[in-house]
Protein backbone atom coordinates (compact mmCIF):
# COMPACT_ATOMS: atom_id res chain seq x y z
CA UNK A 1 0.00 0.00 0.00
CA UNK A 2 1.56 3.38 -1.28
CA UNK A 3 -1.48 5.59 -0.30
CA UNK A 4 -4.41 5.14 2.16
CA UNK A 5 -7.79 6.77 1.24
CA UNK A 6 -9.94 7.67 4.65
CA UNK A 7 -13.32 8.42 3.43
CA UNK A 8 -17.27 7.29 4.63
CA UNK A 9 -18.16 8.38 1.18
CA UNK A 10 -17.51 5.84 -1.73
CA UNK A 11 -18.01 8.62 -4.02
CA UNK A 12 -15.05 10.46 -2.61
CA UNK A 13 -12.63 7.56 -2.25
CA UNK A 14 -13.27 6.73 -5.89
CA UNK A 15 -13.11 10.80 -7.20
CA UNK A 16 -9.66 10.64 -5.34
CA UNK A 17 -8.53 7.12 -6.31
CA UNK A 18 -9.09 8.68 -10.18
CA UNK A 19 -7.68 11.87 -9.10
CA UNK A 20 -4.64 10.35 -7.65
CA UNK A 21 -3.72 8.77 -10.78
CA UNK A 22 -5.17 11.81 -13.15
CA UNK A 23 -2.47 13.90 -10.78
CA UNK A 24 0.35 10.93 -12.48
CA UNK A 25 0.51 8.64 -9.84
CA UNK A 26 -0.54 5.54 -11.75
CA UNK A 27 1.92 3.39 -10.16
CA UNK A 28 1.22 3.73 -6.76
CA UNK A 29 -1.27 1.21 -5.41
CA UNK A 30 -4.27 3.20 -2.81
CA UNK A 31 -5.62 1.06 -0.48
CA UNK A 32 -8.97 2.76 1.17
CA UNK A 33 -10.55 3.02 4.41
CA UNK A 34 -13.91 4.18 5.83
CA UNK A 35 -13.75 5.99 8.68
CA UNK A 36 -10.46 6.41 11.28
CA UNK A 37 -11.50 3.68 13.52
CA UNK A 38 -11.13 0.99 9.79
CA UNK A 39 -7.96 3.07 8.75
CA UNK A 40 -6.26 2.48 11.89
CA UNK A 41 -6.42 -1.15 11.47
CA UNK A 42 -5.49 -1.26 8.07
CA UNK A 43 -2.57 0.49 8.99
CA UNK A 44 -1.38 -2.58 10.95
CA UNK A 45 2.00 -3.58 9.73
CA UNK A 46 1.94 -1.32 6.77
CA UNK A 47 4.07 2.01 6.07
CA UNK A 48 2.24 3.68 3.52
CA UNK A 49 3.97 7.16 1.70
CA UNK A 50 0.79 9.07 2.25
CA UNK A 51 -2.58 8.93 4.01
CA UNK A 52 -5.31 10.76 2.93
CA UNK A 53 -7.85 11.61 5.37
CA UNK A 54 -11.66 13.00 5.12
CA UNK A 55 -12.45 15.67 8.19
CA UNK A 56 -15.85 14.91 9.04
CA UNK A 57 -16.66 10.93 9.44
CA UNK A 58 -18.45 8.89 11.78
CA UNK A 59 -16.79 6.63 14.09
CA UNK A 60 -14.00 8.45 14.21
CA UNK A 61 -12.96 11.58 12.89
CA UNK A 62 -10.40 12.42 10.77
CA UNK A 63 -8.63 14.92 13.45
CA UNK A 64 -9.07 12.16 16.30
CA UNK A 65 -7.59 9.58 13.42
CA UNK A 66 -4.03 11.85 13.33
CA UNK A 67 -4.31 12.13 16.84
CA UNK A 68 -4.30 8.73 17.75
CA UNK A 69 -1.81 7.81 14.81
CA UNK A 70 0.83 10.36 16.81
CA UNK A 71 -0.14 8.91 19.68
CA UNK A 72 1.30 5.88 18.72
CA UNK A 73 4.48 7.30 17.28
CA UNK A 74 3.46 6.75 13.42
CA UNK A 75 4.57 9.45 12.10
CA UNK A 76 3.23 8.83 8.42
CA UNK A 77 2.71 11.91 6.26
CA UNK A 78 -1.12 12.93 6.59
CA UNK A 79 -3.02 15.50 4.63
CA UNK A 80 -6.94 16.44 4.91
CA UNK A 81 -9.21 16.27 2.26
CA UNK A 82 -11.75 18.19 3.68
CA UNK A 83 -15.28 20.64 2.46
CA UNK A 84 -14.63 22.29 5.71
CA UNK A 85 -11.11 24.01 5.36
CA UNK A 86 -11.63 27.09 7.59
CA UNK A 87 -8.43 29.24 9.12
CA UNK A 88 -9.15 27.18 12.67
CA UNK A 89 -9.25 23.53 11.32
CA UNK A 90 -6.42 24.25 9.33
CA UNK A 91 -4.03 25.48 12.65
CA UNK A 92 -5.42 22.60 14.49
CA UNK A 93 -4.52 19.98 11.58
CA UNK A 94 -1.03 21.50 10.67
CA UNK A 95 -0.75 21.76 14.84
CA UNK A 96 -1.64 17.71 15.08
CA UNK A 97 0.65 16.94 12.52
CA UNK A 98 -0.71 17.40 9.09
CA UNK A 99 1.06 18.48 6.15
CA UNK A 100 -2.13 19.45 4.18
CA UNK A 101 -5.39 20.40 3.99
CA UNK A 102 -7.09 20.23 0.30
CA UNK A 103 -10.15 21.94 0.29
CA UNK A 104 -13.14 20.27 -1.81
CA UNK A 105 -13.92 21.04 -4.18
CA UNK A 106 -10.60 20.07 -5.96
CA UNK A 107 -9.49 19.35 -9.31
CA UNK A 108 -6.38 16.75 -10.43
CA UNK A 109 -3.86 19.71 -10.69
CA UNK A 110 -4.71 20.66 -7.12
CA UNK A 111 -4.37 17.08 -5.86
CA UNK A 112 -0.63 17.27 -7.70
CA UNK A 113 -0.01 20.39 -6.51
CA UNK A 114 -0.54 18.82 -2.44
CA UNK A 115 0.59 15.27 -3.26
CA UNK A 116 4.34 16.34 -5.08
CA UNK A 117 6.03 17.96 -2.10
CA UNK A 118 5.00 14.15 -0.52
CA UNK A 119 5.37 11.61 -3.48
CA UNK A 120 7.41 13.63 -5.72
CA UNK A 121 6.11 14.31 -9.07
CA UNK A 122 4.10 12.28 -10.67
CA UNK B 1 -23.62 35.49 17.34
CA UNK B 2 -25.50 37.53 14.55
CA UNK B 3 -23.24 35.79 11.51
CA UNK B 4 -25.28 36.74 8.36
CA UNK B 5 -24.58 34.72 5.14
CA UNK B 6 -25.75 36.21 1.69
CA UNK B 7 -27.66 34.12 -1.18
CA UNK B 8 -25.21 35.30 -3.66
CA UNK B 9 -22.33 33.16 -1.45
CA UNK B 10 -24.39 30.22 -1.53
CA UNK B 11 -25.08 30.87 -4.99
CA UNK B 12 -21.31 31.11 -5.94
CA UNK B 13 -20.33 27.98 -3.82
CA UNK B 14 -22.84 25.55 -5.41
CA UNK B 15 -21.45 26.99 -9.02
CA UNK B 16 -18.29 26.48 -8.03
CA UNK B 17 -18.51 22.76 -6.73
CA UNK B 18 -20.73 21.65 -9.96
CA UNK B 19 -17.89 23.46 -12.47
CA UNK B 20 -15.31 21.65 -10.92
CA UNK B 21 -16.65 18.50 -9.85
CA UNK B 22 -19.06 17.44 -12.54
CA UNK B 23 -17.99 20.20 -15.18
CA UNK B 24 -21.56 21.37 -15.27
CA UNK B 25 -22.07 25.30 -15.80
CA UNK B 26 -25.56 26.02 -13.58
CA UNK B 27 -27.05 29.22 -12.74
CA UNK B 28 -29.22 30.74 -10.21
CA UNK B 29 -32.57 31.11 -11.48
CA UNK B 30 -34.78 34.57 -10.17
CA UNK B 31 -38.42 33.38 -9.03
CA UNK B 32 -40.08 30.46 -7.07
CA UNK B 33 -39.65 26.68 -8.72
CA UNK B 34 -41.89 23.90 -7.62
CA UNK B 35 -39.88 20.52 -6.84
CA UNK B 36 -40.95 18.00 -8.04
CA UNK B 37 -42.69 15.38 -6.55
CA UNK B 38 -40.65 12.47 -6.50
CA UNK B 39 -37.65 13.30 -6.03
CA UNK B 40 -34.47 13.18 -3.65
CA UNK B 41 -33.20 15.66 -0.37
CA UNK B 42 -29.77 15.24 0.62
CA UNK B 43 -29.18 17.46 3.85
CA UNK B 44 -26.46 18.52 6.15
CA UNK B 45 -26.98 20.18 9.57
CA UNK B 46 -24.99 22.66 11.07
CA UNK B 47 -24.14 23.27 15.31
CA UNK B 48 -23.09 25.80 17.23
CA UNK B 49 -23.72 29.06 17.59
CA UNK B 50 -24.74 29.34 14.07
CA UNK B 51 -27.87 26.75 13.74
CA UNK B 52 -29.35 25.45 10.47
CA UNK B 53 -29.70 23.24 7.63
CA UNK B 54 -28.44 23.21 4.08
CA UNK B 55 -30.59 20.89 1.82
CA UNK B 56 -30.21 19.91 -2.00
CA UNK B 57 -33.44 18.83 -3.36
CA UNK B 58 -34.05 17.68 -7.10
CA UNK B 59 -35.48 15.08 -9.07
CA UNK B 60 -34.93 11.25 -9.21
CA UNK B 61 -33.56 11.99 -12.83
CA UNK B 62 -31.62 14.46 -12.03
CA UNK B 63 -29.53 13.47 -9.07
CA UNK B 64 -28.97 10.14 -11.21
CA UNK B 65 -27.52 12.26 -14.22
CA UNK B 66 -25.38 13.88 -11.18
CA UNK B 67 -23.82 10.78 -10.20
CA UNK B 68 -22.76 10.20 -13.45
CA UNK B 69 -21.47 13.18 -13.80
CA UNK B 70 -19.23 13.35 -10.72
CA UNK B 71 -18.29 9.50 -10.97
CA UNK B 72 -17.54 10.57 -14.62
CA UNK B 73 -19.68 7.10 -15.73
CA UNK B 74 -23.09 6.92 -17.49
CA UNK B 75 -25.90 7.92 -15.14
CA UNK B 76 -27.32 5.13 -13.13
CA UNK B 77 -30.77 4.03 -14.76
CA UNK B 78 -32.17 4.38 -11.32
CA UNK B 79 -31.71 5.78 -7.86
CA UNK B 80 -29.10 3.41 -6.01
CA UNK B 81 -26.12 3.80 -3.08
CA UNK B 82 -24.41 5.58 -5.67
CA UNK B 83 -26.77 8.24 -6.60
CA UNK B 84 -27.41 8.47 -2.83
CA UNK B 85 -23.49 9.17 -1.82
CA UNK B 86 -23.13 11.34 -4.58
CA UNK B 87 -25.85 13.50 -3.23
CA UNK B 88 -24.98 13.43 0.21
CA UNK B 89 -21.13 14.31 -0.96
CA UNK B 90 -22.56 17.11 -3.08
CA UNK B 91 -24.48 19.14 0.18
CA UNK B 92 -21.53 18.06 2.52
CA UNK B 93 -19.10 20.41 -0.13
CA UNK B 94 -21.62 22.83 -0.07
CA UNK B 95 -22.47 23.15 3.58
CA UNK B 96 -18.69 22.48 4.62
CA UNK B 97 -17.64 25.51 2.12
CA UNK B 98 -20.92 27.63 3.77
CA UNK B 99 -19.39 26.91 7.56
CA UNK B 100 -16.10 28.06 6.62
CA UNK B 101 -17.67 31.59 6.56
CA UNK B 102 -19.54 30.62 10.06
CA UNK B 103 -18.19 30.74 13.40
CA UNK B 104 -15.10 28.29 14.41
CA UNK B 105 -17.26 26.45 17.12
CA UNK B 106 -20.28 25.27 14.02
CA UNK B 107 -20.14 21.94 13.68
CA UNK B 108 -21.27 20.02 10.43
CA UNK B 109 -23.03 16.84 10.56
CA UNK B 110 -22.45 14.16 7.96
CA UNK B 111 -25.08 14.57 5.63
CA UNK B 112 -28.66 12.39 5.10
CA UNK B 113 -30.65 11.60 2.03
CA UNK B 114 -34.36 11.89 1.81
CA UNK B 115 -35.58 9.68 -1.28
CA UNK B 116 -39.59 10.10 -1.58
CA UNK B 117 -42.19 11.89 -2.66
CA UNK B 118 -44.74 14.67 -1.21
CA UNK B 119 -42.37 15.71 1.92
CA UNK B 120 -41.46 18.31 3.55
CA UNK B 121 -38.41 19.31 5.64
CA UNK B 122 -38.40 21.39 8.98
CA UNK B 123 -35.65 22.09 11.41
CA UNK B 124 -37.07 22.69 14.79
CA UNK B 125 -36.80 26.37 15.37
CA UNK B 126 -35.53 27.60 12.25
CA UNK B 127 -37.36 30.70 11.39
CA UNK B 128 -36.30 31.46 7.55
CA UNK B 129 -36.64 29.52 4.59
CA UNK B 130 -34.29 30.42 1.54
CA UNK B 131 -34.30 28.37 -1.63
CA UNK B 132 -32.36 29.73 -4.22
CA UNK B 133 -33.32 27.64 -7.53
CA UNK B 134 -30.25 27.01 -10.01
CA UNK B 135 -31.07 26.14 -13.46
CA UNK B 136 -28.48 23.86 -16.11
CA UNK B 137 -29.52 21.50 -19.16
CA UNK B 138 -31.69 18.98 -17.38
CA UNK B 139 -33.22 21.46 -15.45
CA UNK B 140 -33.72 23.40 -11.96
CA UNK B 141 -32.63 22.28 -8.48
CA UNK B 142 -33.36 23.81 -5.48
CA UNK B 143 -30.80 24.23 -2.71
CA UNK B 144 -32.61 25.78 0.75
CA UNK B 145 -30.68 27.23 4.04
CA UNK B 146 -32.94 26.83 6.87
CA UNK B 147 -31.84 28.81 9.64
CA UNK B 148 -33.01 31.38 12.62
CA UNK B 149 -29.75 33.68 11.48
CA UNK B 150 -30.17 36.32 9.34
CA UNK B 151 -29.97 35.96 5.26
CA UNK B 152 -29.93 38.32 3.32
CA UNK B 153 -30.62 38.58 -0.69
CA UNK B 154 -27.85 38.74 -2.90
CA UNK B 155 -27.09 41.98 -4.05
CA UNK B 156 -27.87 43.18 -7.99
CA UNK B 157 -25.36 41.39 -10.11
CA UNK B 158 -23.46 39.41 -7.29
CA UNK B 159 -24.16 35.86 -8.65
CA UNK B 160 -24.45 34.82 -12.13
CA UNK B 161 -27.71 33.94 -13.05
CA UNK B 162 -29.70 32.87 -16.25
CA UNK B 163 -31.72 34.46 -18.76
CA UNK B 164 -35.08 33.15 -18.04
CA UNK B 165 -37.49 34.67 -20.84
Amino acid sequence: MDILVVDDSKTMRVILQRSIRQAGYRALTVAEAENGQDALEKLRGQSPKLVLSDWNMPQMSGIDFLRQLRADANHVPFGFVTSEASADMKKLALSTGATFLLTKPFTPDDVQEALAPILGQG
Amino acid sequence: MTAEIEIADVASIVQDIFSTMMDLSVCKVEGPITPPGDRLTSSVYLEGSWKGAVSVECSRQQACDFAGRFLASDPPPAVDDDVRDVMGEIVNMIGGNFKASLGSDVRLSVPSVIDGSDYEIRICGSATCNKVAFRYEGGDFLVTVLTNHGVRPARSGAASRCDTN
